[in-house]
């Protein structure tokens, strides 16, 4: 791997990331506000084994990978993005690329260079490409495709398949002649309403690929490529994820003013209107006049976004003195903490908006917790109605669920089985490696067939 | 077979090989926003289609265990608030199909009866789209393999619920018989034909693919004494 940070001002928020932001003006009251986070040394995990997995999914998952792995066994793959740290693309590679090189295919990682003129285009494209107004303008095109071919010249594409992530390095197709590779393109982002404008440009490119990979069946266009579903993935092993002893959940909900005595409704989600923090607190205030329980809204992005800071100053206005609204606006890294307060919650809300895949979903089904969430994005893949978690609409209809949730917890035990099961069946780490293992086979069988 | 076994109190004709299947899900450019489009895309999609959002759900969903028949069922209810058509999708039993084909004139006729009886609902759009999807599959061996009936049940145990899924829900249609091929093993290598029809009458709508695992076991095992 070639590591190429991405420049300070280039680093975006993304769902694996979303609480992971500097901390602001502290909660109330001041106990909930002496984080001592700040403190903890920011060790990186370790990157987990194959077999670790093996308690988690069990030990014919795991063989049933082995097996699929042999058919492409000494076979090259390379993945490209834009940056090595920071960001859900990252975090993933960082946990696939090991895991596809432990059975025997070979994973390289590259990373695309390029300076503050390319990533503030390549920003203005990814915010573009999910609907937002831009002029596309011939500096832009220019600046976009003369970093592409720097890195062209610069990298070279030996490998069996070449995996493109995102639209950064989308260009990096016009190598494609110069190779025998088969060349995938993973979009993560959300196409079903773009910037046609920057859509036009790109999608030339795009349609030179052998196929496409998309998060949901909702962010596609239509293309003339096969067009694959790979849905975003959470790592069980992950400090956010992993079990936790209930020492160090006691710890983390006493450091934050958390009564554990008493049911808990927590939202996890930078402060971001989106996420419709505003109208988690109107939920719960509808819901607190029939029964007990507090809300946790645990999210970050309140110093280095301005509309964070602004959102966050909404949200304590709608909070007003509540002692039963805790509001945390915790440090980037906190993923200990989230997942504690995650696993202390009684029932887990996102009622986002507008969502990507909302993966803050996936890791609350993965807890088992009962979840209610708005039905957009990728939401409703995760959540079926009623059996695995349960889609709102409004603020009436979130208070209603945690009202009904918490005064019938037989159901709500049942929804967070099954959401726990739906994750474990698709949204894990080693159905993420499954589904690499089957492309590459399919590619490379075409290929064959080609040759 | 791994792991060794006792000695069979029959002897089987030939071996059981107990293999698994992978599915990749592929979208397709088939798309519908209402009832109209709906009827015309599962008219024109492609056979694997069907199969992917009727045999190949149940797999995906294995852990529910009622509510979840197909995705088109789903659809109807979740996203276009149709209960009744939801609930004659939801009736439609795969094991009662033997070729794709049929399976889907059987859901085309159901919903095209459901517009004549209510054309006004054709054209009332959804809450959100249906996405026709294709699974491109791949069938793989496991390290199982079954010589006699206790070596049968071991691997019926321990092989993952998407073996269990390959042999009991998807083998209809590669054998195209209304059975199994844990069923037709039983009875046409193992001449347990009793054994054999009260697995393929495990209800599979009202059971987790590990309550029908279990089932197995509870079913066979009076069989290995």
């Amino acid at each position: 791997m070639e590591p190429a940070k991405r420049p300070k001002s280039e680093s975006k928020s993304t769902e694996k990331d979303e609480a992971a932001a500097p901390t602001g003006t502290p909660a109330t009251p001041e106990r909930r506000r002496a984080s001592r986070v700040w403190e903890r040394p920011q060790a990186t995990e370790p990157s987990p084994k194959l077999d670790d997995y093996r308690s988690v999914v069990g030990e014919a998952e795991i063989d049933e990978l082995l097996c699929l792995a042999r058919g492409v066994k000494g076979k090259t793959v390379k993945m490209v993005n834009s940056t090595s740290v920071g960001g859900g693309v990252a975090e993933m590679l960082n946990r696939l690329v090991p895991l596809i090189n432990e059975l025997e295919v070979v994973a390289h990682w590259d990373v695309i260079s390029g300076d503050n003129d390319f990533f503030e285009i390549t920003k203005a494209f990814h915010n573009a490409l999910q609907g937002r107004p831009y002029e596309l303008t011939g500096h832009s095109k220019e600046v976009f495709l003369r970093y592409n071919e720097q890195n062209r010249q610069r990298m070279q594409f030996h490998e069996d398949v070449i995996v493109i992530h995102d639209p950064q390095p989308a260009a990096l197709i016009r190598a494609r002649a110069d190779t025998n590779a088969s060349w995938v393109w993973r979009c993560h982002i959300d196409l079903s309403n773009p910037n046609r404008e920057v859509w036009e440009f790109l999608r030339p490119f795009i349609e030179q690929y052998d196929a496409a990979i998309f998060s949901s069946v909702s962010f596609t266009r239509q293309l003339p490529i096969p067009q694959y579903l790979f849905y975003p993935c959470i790592d069980p092993l992950s400090d956010k994820n992993r079990e936790l002893d209930d020492s160090v959940i006691q710890r983390v909900c006493d450091e934050y003013g958390v009564d554990r005595s008493r049911p808990i409704v927590t939202q996890v989600s930078r402060f971001d209107r989106w996420k419709d923090p505003v109208g988690v607190v109107q939920a719960f205030k509808l819901a607190r006049k029939y029964v007990d329980c507090q809300l946790v809204l645990a999210g970050g992005g309140a110093i280095d976004d301005p509309e964070g800071a602004v959102v966050l100053k909404e949200v304590r206005e709608a909070a007003g003195d509540d002692p039963d609204i805790i509001i945390l606006d915790l440090p980037p890294r906190s993923a200990l903490e989230i997942n504690a307060l995650q696993r202390a919650s009684t029932i887990v809300v996102q009622k986002s908006i507008k969502e990507g895949f909302g993966l803050t979903v996936t890791e609350a089904l993965w807890k088992g917790k009962p979840t209610i969430a708005g039905a957009v994005g990728g939401i409703p893949s995760q959540i079926i109605d009623k059996l695995t978690g349960v889609l709102v609409h409004s603020v009436e209809g979130c208070a209603y669920q945690i009202r009904y949730l918490l005064t019938h917890p037989e159901f709500a035990l049942k929804l967070g089985k099954n959401g726990h099961e739906h994750v474990k069946e698709n949204f894990l780490m080693t159905t993420d490696v499954k589904r690499w293992l089957l492309l590459l086979r399919i590619l490379l069988q075409k290929r064959g067939a080609r040759a | 077979m791994s792991g060794g076994a006792t000695t069979p109190q029959r002897a089987p004709a030939k071996p059981f090989y107990f293999n698994t299947s992978a599915h990749l899900a592929r979208i397709t450019s088939f798309k519908a926003a209402n009832l109209t489009e709906f009827l015309q895309a599962l008219r024109e999609c492609p056979e694997d289609s069907i199969f992917h959002h009727t045999f190949q759900t149940l797999e995906e969903h294995h852990f529910i265990p009622e509510g979840f028949s197909n995705d088109f069922a789903h659809w109807a209810l979740a996203h276009r608030n149709e209960p009744t058509l939801a609930e004659q999708l939801a009736s439609v039993d795969v094991r009662e199909f033997t070729s794709v084909e049929e399976l889907r004139s059987r859901i085309v006729q159901i919903v095209e009866n459901f517009l004549k009886q209510d054309p006004a609902s054709a054209a009332i759009s959804a809450q959100q789209p249906f996405y026709f999807c294709t699974s491109d599959g791949v069938v793989l061996p496991t390290s199982f393999v079954a010589h006699n009936l206790q070596e049968f049940v071991e691997g019926v145990r321990r092989v993952s619920v998407h073996s269990i899924h390959h042999h009991f829900i998807e083998a209809r249609l590669r054998i195209k018989l209304m059975s199994n091929d844990f069923s037709r093993w039983l009875q046409e290598d193992a001449g347990l034909t009793d054994v054999a029809r009260a697995l393929n009458r495990i209800d599979i709508y009202t059971a987790t693919l590990e309550d029908i695992r279990g089932q197995m076991v509870r079913i066979i095992e009076p069989a290995l004494t």
